[in-house]
């Protein structure tokens, strides 16, 4: 994947993001919607089910409660405002940096002890939130 | 190398790429030397009927995005419940050109 095509993928999905979290702040209908295939096929959440109320309750500053709900709550809030802003400071620099730390990160991950943890984690959120009933 | 050999190569492995890439696959082979053959033939592809049955079976967690390699965008995929589901839909129809796509990587790391 070349470096603008990263670039401007992520911009849009942070967008997105923004969008969707403002609509589900704004309305009530979202309460009882949601778009999780795996939530609406099978009646279990999935693992990352609960995020966008997760990220809701850190804007409002209830860290442990969000914590509680869904741990990736956090991580998506740090990717959502971190990643525009480095993007946009490379943009403007014309610089790589990001680009290079992203390709660096995904090698890293692959690790086969590092991938084993992180998908133990994910099995154990995912637990957690059936566990939940979220 | 041998034209012979390299039509062998394409023979086989021409499911693994874009027809655009075919080319210059071919061109490719044909200027290697003959001592490369051996790890030509070491070579291992992704199949994208493998990605595509992982795709709609697990893409919701992003475990074809996962497979062929693209880790970040797993990642984002599981994070999110596969892009709040569309992504998911999206990549049903992505993920075999993704595939090949990673595929001509594969070639092009080891070989240019």
């Amino acid at each position: 994947m070349t470096r603008n095509k990263l670039y401007s993928l992520l911009l849009i999905a942070c967008l997105a993001g923004f969008i969707y979290l403002f609509y589900n702040i704004h309305t009530l209908q979202s309460q009882t919607f949601r778009f999780c295939i795996i939530k609406n096929v099978t009646a279990y959440p999935c693992p990352s089910c609960g995020t966008t109320r997760a990220v809701t309750l850190l804007l409002n500053g209830r860290i442990l409660e969000s914590l509680l709900l869904n741990p990736f709550g956090i991580i998506v809030a740090m990717i959502m405002t971190i990643f525009p802003m480095w993007i946009l400071i490379d943009f403007f620099l014309k610089k790589e940096t990001f680009y290079f730390w992203y390709k660096k990160v995904e090698g890293t991950i692959r690790k086969p002890w590092l991938a084993s943890i992180l998908i133990v984690l994910v099995l154990l959120n995912w637990i957690w939130n059936i566990y939940k009933h979220l | 190398m041998e034209s012979q050999k390299v039509d062998m190569f394409m023979m086989t492995n021409a499911k693994f790429f874009e027809g655009h890439h075919l080319n210059a696959i071919r061109e490719r082979l044909l200027s290697l030397d003959d001592s490369k053959w051996g790890l030509v033939q070491t070579l291992q592809f992704k199949d994208p009927t493998t990605s595509i049955i992982v795709s709609l079976l697990g893409g919701g967690l992003g475990i074809d995005r996962f497979m062929i390699g693209d880790t970040g965008m797993g990642v984002g995929k599981l994070l999110t419940c596969g892009g709040l589901g569309i992504w998911t839909i999206i990549d049903w129809f992505l993920i075999m050109g993704a595939t090949r796509e990673k595929n001509m990587e594969i070639f092009q790391n080891s070989l240019y």
